[in-house]
């Protein structure tokens, strides 16, 4: 469907988001500049993460049909939002990542976060929080096959996930505090967060054990009446 | 004569980074001071005495914000008590007033721009930087009423065929499942045809355009190159080191300057801007009427 100019345009967006400008926030904000500037240089890090997917994203020929379930997808997880305590939306984003391709998975994950801050407050935080949900989206694609075959790791990579974000929110708490990173104060917001993690960790096994056998099997049946 | 919320949105977004931006990237307390003070001042011209409730969560993360920075740290030399074996120093609890009131402030001003920027505004802005993306975004938007109208149809329809009953909980509860299920089913379909219908039409194929049309008007203009302005005259002062100031081990600030009253009085203005354009509008209007 798509030329090889594309393939390898996605390719490298593919690569570059996780594996280089990742590494580089961490890096660069560490060398280059003062704790001062840490956050900014973050911040701008992970906009500039985002809009590089928003540019790759353009550019390519994505199918109609695949938008479309994309938004779909985006408007379940952003409905599951409203469940108290327990959220579906890593759960949600990781299906979609396996069933639908790492980039489709970081799109549903990226955009339910920009989505549901309508209703719960936008701010700074959701760059991050975009960052943080497209990962995980992004890692389940790229580990699509082994998911698909083992229940086993896929309700550990759940439980990883959900405390990957924590962690991940976590930094930004800090940095966002105390304009720079200090390990004491990290471990105290990880510690307070706890409650938090735990609910993320058990509602991504909770809705993957529930939602990934039926779902994935809507997805493939999709995929195979329409080849989406 | 508009109000702040009615100017185009780009404008609108450009003013709220320049604000949040400039308090994140500097620690000076004026600064602090100026952007919570403006930020809650917006806050208060906007709602009136309402939304008390969200004014007490404020000041509620405020305190625990302050506190946590002084219980966690222990630099600084000078010390105020004692407690558990560790100091706490007057340096870490007035560097965690200041966080507090930097982190208190730019929520305030989010919380604004949450209320003025609706979801149209901001598709327009989406629109502007990824046309894709902000058609993605407002599928989904629509998606979401759209499935709730569909799941109640078909919460009526099993009812009425006497599949489950509500007054049963195990019963409920499988019932619930397969209306999700049967919507996530009827969800993918549709979106199909929805795609389907979209291609048809010829989507695509040439540039597309928005339901509501901002424009830059001249007012746009002039509050843009204002913001520009002061936003330069502030981050000149910030990158001439003329706002510093270092926490520990001992307060010590830069010396106050010609560049650091020059800053801060651009940043005071900065946050004052929506607070002046809703005043201004707000006594036009009362003169006009004044006239009739």
């Amino acid at each position: 469907m798509n030329g090889i100019r594309n393939k390898t345009l996605r390719n490298t967006v593919r690569v570059a988001v996780p594996f280089i400008i990742v590494p580089m926030l961490a890096i660069g904000g560490s060398l280059a500049f003062d704790r001062k500037r840490h956050i900014i240089i973050s911040l701008a890090i992970a906009i500039f993460a985002l809009l590089l997917f928003a540019a790759g994203f353009e550019k390519r020929n994505t199918g109609t049909r695949r938008m479309v379930i994309a938004a779909v997808m985006i408007a379940l997880c952003f409905a599951g939002r409203f469940i108290p305590f327990l959220k579906p939306i890593s759960a949600l984003t990781i299906i979609a990542g396996i069933y639908l391709g790492g980039e489709t998975g970081f799109l549903v994950g990226a955009m339910t976060a920009v989505l549901s801050n309508f209703y719960f407050g936008q701010g700074p935080w959701t760059a991050f929080q975009m960052l943080a949900w497209g990962l995980i989206g992004l890692i389940a694609g790229l580990l699509s096959e082994p998911l698909r075959r083992s229940r086993i790791f896929l309700l550990i990579y759940g439980a990883a996930a959900g405390m990957m974000y924590s962690f991940i929110m976590d930094i930004w708490t800090v940095l966002w505090y105390a304009e720079g990173f200090e390990v004491k104060l990290y471990l105290a917001a990880l510690g307070t967060a706890i409650p938090y993690t735990a609910s993320y960790v058990v509602s991504n096994v909770l809705f993957l054990s529930l939602l990934a056998k039926p779902f994935g099997e809507k997805l493939q049946r999709i995929k195979k009446k329409y080849g989406v | 004569m508009r109000s702040f919320s009615e100017y185009n949105p780009v404008v609108i977004t450009i003013y709220i980074f320049s604000v949040t931006g400039i308090a994140m990237f500097c620690n000076y307390p004026l600064l602090i001071g100026m952007t919570f003070f403006g930020g809650v001042l917006y806050y208060i011209v906007r709602n009136g005495r309402s939304h008390w409730r969200s004014h007490i969560f404020f000041f509620m993360l405020f305190v625990v914000l302050a506190a946590a920075n002084p219980l966690v740290s222990h630099n600084g030399v000078t010390i105020l008590f004692v407690m558990n074996d560790n100091p706490v120093t007057l340096e870490a609890l007035l560097y965690g007033i200041n966080s507090a009131a930097m982190i208190v402030g730019v929520l305030y001003w989010f919380r604004n721009f949450t209320q003025i920027m609706t979801s149209e505004k901001l598709l327009y802005v989406t629109g502007a930087l990824s046309p894709k993306l902000s058609l993605v975004l407002s599928m989904s938007l629509r998606f979401v009423p759209m499935f709730h109208r569909q799941s109640e149809s078909v919460s009526d329809a099993q009812k009425a065929m006497g599949l489950f009953k509500e007054d049963n909980v195990i019963d409920d509860v499988r019932g619930k499942m397969r209306i999700f299920s049967i919507i996530i089913t009827w969800a993918l379909e549709n979106g199909i045809i929805t795609a389907d219908s979209m291609a048809a039409r010829g989507f695509g194929t040439g540039k597309r355009s928005h339901f509501t049309n901002f424009r830059f008007r001249r007012g746009d203009i002039i509050f843009l190159l204002t913001d520009l302005a002061l936003l330069g005259i502030c981050v000149a002062a910030i990158a001439g080191h003329c706002l510093e100031l270092d926490f520990y081990p001992k307060i010590r600030g830069s010396a106050i300057g010609a560049g650091a009253i020059a800053g801060a009085a651009a940043y005071g203005l900065l946050v004052l801007m929506p607070v002046i354009i809703e005043t201004e509008a707000s006594l036009r209007w009362r003169y006009l009427k004044l006239k009739i």
